[in-house]
């Protein structure tokens, strides 16, 4: 895993297409930018982690 | 066998029966995955000529230990890409600069390019260190230098 | 652009091989962002990669084959 440190208004590049801003840092919470392309998915991970779960009880 | 001579090695034989090819393309050219090496065996110089994309064409010459020390260390993921397999096989390019300046060809030093020989693969590496040069005056602009003469 | 809250450990997740989890926050000033992607894809700060952009499409301004060649024959 790579680790970045970026502060409020800094952005990281990922791949030539996407980007990731760090928008604001208050106290420990940050808000996130992310630019991807309309095809590509984006979904915090606890509602992936959730879905999963869901698919594997039902099936 | 000095890694000069370890890259014209690798340069000729890709001349000879293949193309190398970049999976990441190069910094601000992603599509322009696949190279042919042109005009090598003049020099120190070739042209790494984009097949798809035209002007997607970089004039590299081999990194020179003498000039510049020891050639970068890879990332763990840029040895991955390269299916290096300990990265010991890899051999190093500078991107170089015609144009923008009249009087220096310069190289990129912050960014130099990784390839593998064995596999022919090629990622440009951009290295972390803030103080690589991105304008390092190389050489002359040739006309300039026999002017000079 | 998507807007997410985020706080240590809280991740996102981007397409299906792309994963940022946030591994520290220096309060008030900057996070630490952890990225999982394939080797394949690049990483990198958005400053650099633009400097690293613009040089090369510098580098390939100009017809390289054709200064290479005019170079060789003035040598």
């Amino acid at each position: 895993m790579l680790i970045l440190t970026r502060g409020a208004g800094e952005t990281i590049t990922i791949g030539h297409n996407m980007r990731v801003t760090i928008l604001s840092v208050k106290g420990s919470q940050i808000r996130i930018g992310i630019e991807v392309p309309n095809d590509v998915r984006v979904l915090r991970e606890e509602i992936v982690d959730s879905k999963v779960k869901q698919a594997t009880e039902e099936a | 066998m000095t890694h000069k001579e370890q890259a014209w090695k690798a340069i000729v034989e890709v001349e000879q029966t293949n193309t190398f090819h970049f999976p990441q393309g190069m910094v601000g050219f992603p599509d322009a995955d696949n190279y042919v090496v042109l005009n090598s065996g003049h020099g120190d110089i070739v042209c790494l000529q984009s097949t798809n994309r035209v002007e997607a064409a970089f004039l590299v010459t081999p990194w020179d230990e003498k000039r510049l020390g020891k050639h970068p260390e890879l990332t763990s993921e840029q040895i991955a890409c390269l299916q290096s397999p300990d990265g010991d096989n890899i051999i190093w390019f500078l991107v170089l600069n015609p144009f923008s300046d009249p009087k220096w060809v310069s190289a990129n030093l912050r960014a130099p390019v990784a390839i593998n020989p064995d596999t022919f693969l090629g990622i440009q590496c951009i290295q972390a260190n803030p103080e690589l040069d991105l304008h390092f005056h190389w050489m002359p602009q040739p006309g300039l230098s026999q002017q000079a003469a | 652009m998507i807007v997410l809250r985020r706080t240590v450990g809280q991740a996102i997740c981007i397409g299906d091989d792309i994963r940022i989890v946030v591994t520290k926050v220096e309060p008030n000033t900057r996070a630490h962002l952890g990225i999982e992607a394939p080797t394949s894809i690049p990483v990198h700060r958005l400053e650099i990669y633009e400097k690293i952009q613009q040089e090369n499409c510098a580098a390939t301004e100009g017809d390289t084959l054709a200064w290479l060649q005019g170079a060789v024959n003035d040598a």
